[in-house]
């Protein structure tokens, strides 16, 4: 694969106007859904490129076609808009770890952020949690923005090979295959952080052992619905 | 009862209940209860046959994505796309010739409860149809996508109105699909009032006289179908 330059299609390349359209859509899921404030990001990878677009300094909210940015893993400027987020490095250095992952999102989710400090681990207590472990996400200790590749190399660390790691104090990182299972992934955490959230006021809940989660995983996967559902939610505004 | 007195899909006869069961579906929508996914089925009066939606969100239901299906699983017309748990609503609905139309949510009040030890216990006259433990609870993991599980599920129910799915959601049943979309809001709106009450300490219970006492009144089922109907007028305008 290229690192980058000329065998990397345009940012508004026919080629690529179906996934970026897809990465402006999931930005203003996110932010419609209540997930993302003034901040948070999205990313996807270029097919077949050592190289992501992302939005450019911009709320996922507000972001439009002229403000997103490519760029390549080592974070060079590659196409777009030229600001890129504070910090790409949470993309980048995720992307180089984990060449299965296609999507990326980086938010302040206050679910996220109220158990990145608390003792309680965010634990499956709902089918919803299926593609988290049994203990619940791991915790990145780090204090400050991921805006250096030394800082976001140890995120990835953190993250392992798991589907999301929680940065503490600051929100999470969800990864996936897909730009529509980033998403689902990202509202689900957000519905078990609330829900356990409620259920741990009343005491211990009665979590998803291990064995119960292999059973959920082993029915349907979480379909397309939720990303048509979260779609007609955004065009009709409700 | 033989399939032979089955109307056909499309026929006109079947015009009004389609209406009613996408009605529904986005009044569950509309007030909170279900995310992409849920479903509610409606038997088709004097038949072992029911309508349902299809692989669809009940907040995107239209009368052009409903399936008929036989109480044991079998395609009789409609979209194909069943819903994975269509077990949920075969299965209760031939184990309670009383019951017309079932609604299956992953309520968020009703997945909390499913995970407590306190029960989803009366302390509103909203829930004079609900036993005085609250809901049983069905507790093994995994949808319920096949028939023996739809008919531990059933059996689980019982004869009550409602039954909590543990890391799940519930189901709820009624004579009548307006009976059974009332009954599902007023579940979430105990769940939500009782989360609340328990936060000040233990609440007063109703007994089991008590909730008698108010099943004893009238009751006006049809007046809380017209409200909830003008909360979706819009949803139809466009």
């Amino acid at each position: 694969m290229p690192a980058s330059g000329k065998d990397v299609p345009k940012i508004n390349s026919a080629e690529l106007k179906e996934l970026t359209d897809k990465l402006m859509t999931a930005c203003h899921i996110l932010d419609h859904e209540g997930v993302t404030d003034g901040y948070g990001h999205i990313s996807v990878r270029v097919p077949g490129a050592n190289a992501f677009i992302t939005i450019a300094n911009v709320s996922p909210g507000c972001v439009t076609r002229d403000r997103l940015i490519m760029q390549d893993l080592e974070g060079n400027y590659l196409d777009g808009a030229k600001t890129p987020p504070n910090e790409w490095p949470i993309h980048s250095c995720i992307f180089k770890a984990r060449p299965e992952i296609v999507s990326v999102a980086h938010t302040h989710s206050k679910w996220s952020t109220i158990f990145s400090v608390l003792p309680i681990k965010l634990k499956p207590m709902h089918h919803y949690g299926k593609f988290l472990s049994a203990d619940g996400p791991p915790v990145y200790e780090g204090v400050g923005l991921v805006r250096t590749v030394d800082r976001g190399n140890e995120l990835a660390a953190a993250l392992g090979k798991g589907p999301v790691v929680l940065l503490r104090a600051h929100g999470d990182a969800v990864v996936g295959e897909s730009v529509e299972q980033v998403i689902e992934r990202t509202t689900r955490l957000a519905m078990l952080g609330e829900w356990n959230h409620l259920a741990l006021l009343h005491g211990e809940p009665k979590y998803l052992t291990a064995e119960e989660l292999k059973v959920y995983n082993e029915d349907q996967r979480f379909p397309m619905r939720g990303w048509e559902y979260y779609v007609s939610r955004l065009e009709a505004k409700r | 009862m033989a399939n032979i007195n089955i109307p056909g899909f499309d026929s006109s006869e079947l015009k009004e209940l389609k209406q009613k069961l996408v009605d529904g579906c986005h009044i569950l929508d509309r007030e909170g209860i279900t995310d992409s996914f849920g479903h509610v089925s409606l038997r088709i009066p004097g038949t072992d046959a029911f309508l349902t939606i299809a692989g669809v969100s009940p907040g995107c239901a239209t009368v052009n994505r409903l399936i008929m299906l036989d109480l044991d699983g079998h395609y009789l017309g409609g979209d194909k796309a069943a819903p994975y748990e269509w077990p949920i609503h075969a299965r209760i609905l031939r184990a309670r010739p009383d019951v017309s139309s079932i609604c299956h949510t992953h309520s968020k009040w009703s997945a909390l409860f499913s995970v407590l030890k306190g029960g989803l216990r009366p302390i509103h006259m909203y829930a004079k149809f609900l036993p005085v433990a609250g809901p049983p609870i069905y507790p093994a993991a995994g949808l319920i996508g096949t028939v023996e599980r739809g008919e531990a599920l059933a059996a689980t129910l019982k004869d009550s109105a409602a039954v909590l799915l543990r890391a799940h959601g519930d189901a709820v049943v009624g004579a009548s699909l307006e009976q059974a979309i009332q009954r599902t809001i007023q579940v979430a709106f105990i769940g939500e009032l009782l989360h609340m009450a328990v936060a000040h300490g233990e609440p007063l219970y109703m007994s089991a006289e008590e909730l008698a006492t108010f099943s004893g009144d009238p009751a006006f089922p049809a007046r809380p179908w017209e409200y909830y109907l003008s909360r979706i007028r819009d949803r139809y305008s466009s």
